[in-house]
């Protein structure tokens, strides 16, 4: 083999060139080992707002009747079609899916990957999310295909006088 | 293997639990498994002081 790893780079007579530094207590072990604590300090304070609102799911205070919210008439909605509105709050996406005469279905349709918007695809019988092509079955909102694992979150229906409205979204059964 | 990298581990070994407990949480919070999420919150933050703790016992070990 060649000798290319026997140079010496440059020549030098003081080997202590890399001991005083600037920073020189960021590199080593004890600060490294400060940085690791510092990481662990940053997880449990993160961990708090979760755990605060879990707890406050658990007191029940969660558990907030919504407005009915009419989303659009029978007669405008042929079998087949989805139309999109906004349930519970206004930022937060749903879809309408009529599937026959009586049935309807409805999700909120951030996808429970990354919160894309899944669309329904007539033609395939299918919800796809366009983002990394998960796919959800258009009757139980479970996650078939692609990245998502969970089923998006169902919203119960009502149809009165020939409206349609949305009462709630369902809690998954745990 | 020299002495003084064991707290570098158990720091790095406290570190991945963490991530580990944070992605668990978020996923159950999303399931709506809430005791679940105040499970490993609080693992998540017991890691604090025990990160502390090992630091504070491995920091003076020489090789
Ligand atoms: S966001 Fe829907 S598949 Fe990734």
């Amino acid at each position: 083999m060649s000798d290319k790893n026997n140079k010496i780079p440059f020549n030098e007579d003081n080997y202590t060139h890399n001991i005083e530094r600037n920073n020189e207590r960021k590199l080593d072990r004890r600060g490294f080992m400060k940085t690791l604590v510092g990481a662990a300090g940053v997880f449990a304070v993160s961990s708090l707002p979760w755990g605060a609102v879990a707890a406050k799911e658990l007191m029940g205070l969660g558990e907030k009747e919504y407005p009915h919210k009419k989303i659009t008439d029978v007669s405008k909605l042929p079998i087949g079609d989805a139309v999109e509105f906004k349930f519970p709050g206004d930022h937060d996406d749903a879809i309408l899916i009529r599937l026959s005469e009586n049935k309807y279905v409805a999700y909120q349709n951030a996808c429970t990957h990354l919160r894309c918007p899944v669309f329904w695809v007539k033609e395939q019988g299918e919800m796809i999310c366009p983002c990394h092509h998960g796919k959800f079955d258009v009757e139980t909102g479970s996650p078939t295909a692609g990245p998502p694992r969970r089923p998006l979150p169902e919203i119960q229906i009502k149809v009165e006088n020939g409206a349609i409205f949305a009462v709630r979204v369902k809690r998954y059964e745990a | 293997m020299r002495r003084s990298f064991l707290g570098v581990i158990i720091l790095a070994a406290i570190l991945m639990m963490n991530i580990i407990f944070t992605q668990y949480m978020v996923h159950q919070y999303y399931y709506e498994n809430y005791e679940k999420v105040l499970i490993f919150g609080g693992l998540n933050i017991v890691l604090f002081p025990l990160a502390v703790f090992a630091y504070k016992k491995t920091i003076n070990m020489r090789a």
